[in-house]
């Protein structure tokens, strides 16, 4: 018979049983695998069969030793434990902390529930906002080597225009002469009206130098770029159109290549359809034509409205390209006097131009999100030190069963991390969705908006980013919780580490940093805030309500002169003005707040001339008669236009205040003459007839510009384009019945940019709105994520104090004496955590002065005001604890331990 | 300690039954492991098995609770065996499960029986 205590030892060895316990134990299940062998020999068995059923009586042996050492070890002893077996199994060791580490999850929903959504808000805005940034900061623009690619300007910093647009003669010149740009290539701006096929539209477009697509690196989908042949006038008759565009109008008919267009009503032929996603220099243009300088254009140094766009040669640096161009426009000055003089040049690189409004925002937001995921890393830490508390009898087992202080701090980690990777996937999903709501937040213009997405780039960022969390929140609960004194807390009722001193030292320190870095996060969303109220309170001069604007842009050729053009707008306001809901109309060259605009040099009778280029240049609005009241734009003092301003009658003129201000100090400008160039130049001498309230035409937070207003009747430099109709009712209710008056008198006349004035308000706010509603989202998520640290911290120290707290009671301390005491300690850490919070915010609140608008990063009123609201969330939830510790029954509480 | 609680559910429920049979088995008179297991396997034809590893772990607890009392026995012309009688307490228990259990197929019956009616 085969001998089955030895094969029986073998597996109890581990169980270290007392040897004399050991010996029955062995005994009896040999004698019961004696039995089972026998009855097999009886049963007709082999040998070998009996002994292969026997065994298999001990093939769960593990489940033995483990079973029997529940009943029998002295201290319970898990047979399997790492500690048991120290090899160096580390995979085998991952293994088991992550199936651990799932279970101590699933057994605590609530503290993972609560660990994991704080995570997953941190992550999933890091990753949203992470995904904005790379698309629209980090990612390299679409084209080929955009490095290289610069912006040229023309540098009249004298005149308040530090990057000018350039004029074509300068262009020119710069281009023949310059030996460090590869190409050079201008854009200008264009718009077309589209008709033959179906509605009229109004497309914007670009006249653009012939190589300006291989000069970007991209080729057309279809067709080709323009030749050099095209980029003349006569030869210029071709268009190349964007894929959007070629979808939505032409329906992707492939035969567009080779067929003609009508716009503003001449023939074009499509040579070109250019790829999806292709934009420039906006995402608005659709359409884009040979710039073909006429002779005259390619001579003017006078007007500028160029763009200019050059790729360096290959390890031409910015600084060599600056200097070349300070060079050339050095000769420049030289040469022509009159209109280069104090005129320089200026490189800038292509990314600087197209990301350089919305950089500051989008870093601050960065920033902002950073640290609300370290609130959130501080909130899940100390939920892991409290828990840790609960759990030291086990590590302490673990510690006197020999497991070591590394291997103790790895299984925490392992159990951090696996919080922070839930966190990331939850955080990912949540940060899908934050993008789509982000994109919906996205000021329009910004470049690459519609582009952003979750890549492979915020893939890795979240998953790094997730890690690192890990890291961060579990080290501290890790390394407290492994380091603790094993005779006190295997005694009953010890007190464990995490309640000690240095237990409380770290928590103290994690509510500090919660409170100091929701502080600044605050504080930066009230400036933010009060920025924007600001704004909203800014008088922008004119009243925005219930005010219709839409373009409508004459074609040159069919309204080649000013009396036609003058006669077309005069029959169409008068019509408009008899529809019902309609109380005056007007039109003008360009509406406030739309970022475009038109402006001239003057000279003033009487006054010497400040010689060639140093004329004061003021904003210049061509309008109709009833203009000021259609806008509400208020008359101090003179008349407005009538009728009587027509061509033949003596030119008058409207300044602004500003301007008033600004040429008659303390004069009267009624009856004073001005002319627009210099004083010799042959432009009429025109009379102010009033003074008009100065009107914010660029953006609300910029002081306004001196401003002239001249009527649409009399020989003006820029035309009108844009009608205003103030109504009765709610404007957009008009907006179908005025484009058909504009259609009943020009059936081909396109009408474009339909909006209400309240729209173009609020969408001029749209990057201050998107960086302070972000900002808030974020300090809200701080501030939230901060008070439920600040109540967890206060809840558990309040029951740890339980007896501490009967004591005192027993004692006669009163509810109120109570409540100061717990109160008092989280106030503590509150007020360290805001002056910390205050001086980080005086020194990092600076970073934004330029997203700020009427206050100063270091408003004293919002520091105060956000603290003090601070420590009022602070204080309820202390407040809710502390009652708790009133509410303790002395007896209870004594007999606790 | 989070081990313990652990276990399989079904596991739990059959340990939780085998208690109930083991002190059936020893109610009457002393029987050792070996004859316990045959006789659990062969009541109920099959359907319920214990092999060494679950079923001297479970004697033991059920000695350790003093439920059973287990003694060596030596019979001539064989190898000394170990023989568990149930003690006092033990029929206290067994009483106590024997009602709890026969309330608790009773309930499943009336559920199951409505169920099928």
């Amino acid at each position: 018979m085969p001998d089955w205590e030895e094969e029986i030892r073998r597996r109890l060895v581990r169980l270290r049983l007392a040897p004399t316990r050991e010996a029955e134990i062995i005994e009896e299940l040999a004698q019961h695998l004696d039995d089972r062998y026998e009855e097999s020999l009886r049963g007709g068995a082999t040998e070998d069969e009996a002994r292969q059923v026997v065994l298999l009586e001990l093939t769960e042996s593990d489940l033995l030793a483990r079973d029997l050492c529940r009943v029998e070890c002295p201290v319970w002893q898990e047979p399997a434990t790492p500690e048991a077996r120290r090899s160096t199994n580390m995979l085998g060791d991952f293994w088991q902390d992550l199936h651990y580490g799932l279970r101590m999850l699933a057994k605590n929903p609530g503290f993972t529930i609560v660990a994991v959504v704080a995570l997953a808000l941190g992550i999933g805005a890091n990753s949203a906002i992470f995904s904005v940034v790379n698309t629209v900061l980090l990612r390299p623009l679409p084209y080929k080597d955009p490095d290289r690619l610069m912006m040229v300007w023309e540098d009249d910093a004298k005149g308040g225009f530090p990057r000018d647009t350039p004029a074509a003669a300068n262009y020119i010149d710069w281009r023949d002469q310059n030996q460090v740009f590869e190409g050079m290539a201008a854009i200008a701006n264009e718009s077309f009206n589209m008709t033959g096929a179906g509605e009229p539209e109004r497309i914007d477009g670009r006249r653009v130098s012939a190589n300006l697509f291989s000069l970007l690196g991209v080729e057309p989908l279809m067709g080709r770029a323009f030749t050099p042949e095209e980029d003349q006038p006569g030869s210029n008759r071709v268009v190349i159109m964007s894929h959007g565009l070629w979808q939505l109008r032409f329906g992707s008919e492939t035969k567009i290549i080779g067929s003609s267009l009508t716009l503003n009503g001449e023939s074009f032929a499509v040579v070109g359809v250019m790829p999806p996603h292709f934009q420039f220099p906006s995402r608005d243009d659709e359409l884009w034509v040979p710039i073909a300088f006429s002779s005259q254009e390619a001579t003017n140094r006078g007007r500028h409205y160029l763009q200019v766009i050059a790729r360096t040669k290959p390890g031409v640096t910015v600084e060599q390209a600056q200097a070349e161009m300070n060079t050339i426009a050095a000769r420049l000055q030289q040469q022509y006097p009159d209109s280069n003089t104090e005129l320089g040049a200026t490189v800038t690189p292509l990314h600087e131009h197209v990301v350089g409004d919305i950089k500051p925002a989008l870093l601050v937001l960065w920033g902002a999100v950073g640290f609300v995921l370290l609130v959130a890393c501080a909130n899940v830490a100390n939920l892991l030190l409290a828990r840790a508390a609960v759990r030291q009898k086990e590590i302490a087992v673990r510690v006197a069963l020999g497991a070591s202080r590394p291997r103790l701090i790895r299984q925490f980690l392992t159990e951090s991390m696996l919080l922070a990777v839930l966190g990331g996937i939850v955080g990912l999903l949540l940060s899908l969705w934050g993008v789509n709501l982000l994109k919906a937040f996205i000021p329009e213009n910004i470049s690459q908006a519609q582009a952003v997405a979750i890549d492979g780039r915020a893939l890795s960022f979240t998953i790094l980013v997730s890690l690192l969390t890990g890291l961060v929140f579990g080290l501290a609960p890790a390394t407290q919780t492994s380091n603790f004194n094993l005779n006190e807390t295997l005694k009953e009722g010890g007190r464990d580490s995490a309640t000690g001193s240095r237990g409380h030292r770290i928590r103290g320190l994690l509510v500090i940093t919660e409170v100091a870095v929701s502080l600044v996060l605050l504080i930066g969303a009230g400036l933010l805030i009060n920025s924007f109220l600001r704004l909203l309170n800014v008088d922008p001069g004119f009243r925005a309500d219930k005010l219709l604007t839409m373009r409508v842009v004459l074609p040159e050729l069919k309204y080649p002169d000013q009396t036609r053009r003058t006669a077309f707008y005069t029959e169409l306001v008068s019509r408009i003005e008899t529809l019902p809901g309609v109380q005056s109309a007007a039109v003008t060259n360009w509406i406030p707040l739309v970022l475009q605009g038109d402006s001239q040099g003057i000279s003033i009778e009487g006054r010497p001339d400040p010689g060639p280029g140093k004329n004061p240049i003021v904003v210049t609005r061509v309008v109709s008669p009833h203009y000021f009241n259609t806008m509400g734009i208020q008359l101090l003092r003179g008349r407005q236009f009538g009728e009587q301003d027509r061509v033949d009658a003596p030119r008058v003129v409207v300044v602004s205040q500003e301007m008033a201000r600004r040429f008659w100090s303390g004069e009267d400008p009624l009856g004073k003459r001005i002319k627009t160039g210099g004083v010799n130049s042959p432009s009429p001498w025109m009379e102010i007839v009033g003074v008009a309230k100065d009107v914010r035409q660029v953006k609300l937070d910029a002081d306004p510009k001196p401003q002239m207003y001249v009527p649409y009747a009399q020989p003006v430099f820029f035309q009108p384009s844009h009608l205003v109709v103030r109504t009765d009712v709610e404007p957009r209710s008009l907006a179908t019945t005025v484009r058909r008056t504009v259609w009943g008198i020009d059936k081909d006349q396109p009408v474009s940019n339909i909006s209400t004035m309240e729209d173009v308000l609020s969408e001029s706010l749209a990057r201050q709105r998107f960086s302070m509603l972000l900002l808030g989202i974020f300090a809200a998520v701080a501030l939230v994520l901060a008070a439920v640290g600040i109540y967890g911290v206060m809840s558990y120290s309040v029951a740890q104090r339980t007896h501490e707290i009967g004591i005192r009671m027993a004692l006669g301390a009163q509810a109120s004496d109570v409540l100061k005491l717990a109160i008092g300690g989280g106030l503590k850490l509150v007020t360290i955590g805001i002056v910390i919070g205050l001086v980080a915010a005086y020194v990092l609140t600076r970073v934004m002065s330029s997203l700020l608008f009427g206050v100063t990063a270091t408003d004293p009123l919002t520091f105060i005001g956000v603290s003090v609201s601070l420590v009022i969330v602070a204080l309820m939830a202390c407040f809710v604890p502390a009652r708790r510790a009133t509410k303790v029954d002395p007896l209870i509480a004594l007999r606790y331990e | 300690m989070s081990y313990i609680g652990s276990h399989i559910f079904d596991r739990e429920l059959k340990k939780g039954s085998a208690e109930l049979l083991i002190l059936s088995l020893v109610e009457d008179q002393p029987r050792h492991g070996y004859d316990i297991g045959n006789l659990i396997e062969q009541r109920s034809e099959g359907a319920l098995k214990f092999n060494v590893a679950s079923l001297y772990p479970l004697l033991y607890r059920l000695e350790k609770r003093g439920w059973i009392q287990g003694r060596w026995v030596e019979k001539a012309g064989q190898r000394r065996r170990r023989y568990y009688r149930l003690t006092a307490e033990g029929k206290k228990i067994l009483a106590a499960q024997r009602s709890s259990w026969r309330e608790f197929v009773e309930a499943v019956n009336r559920i199951t029986g409505i169920e099928h009616a």
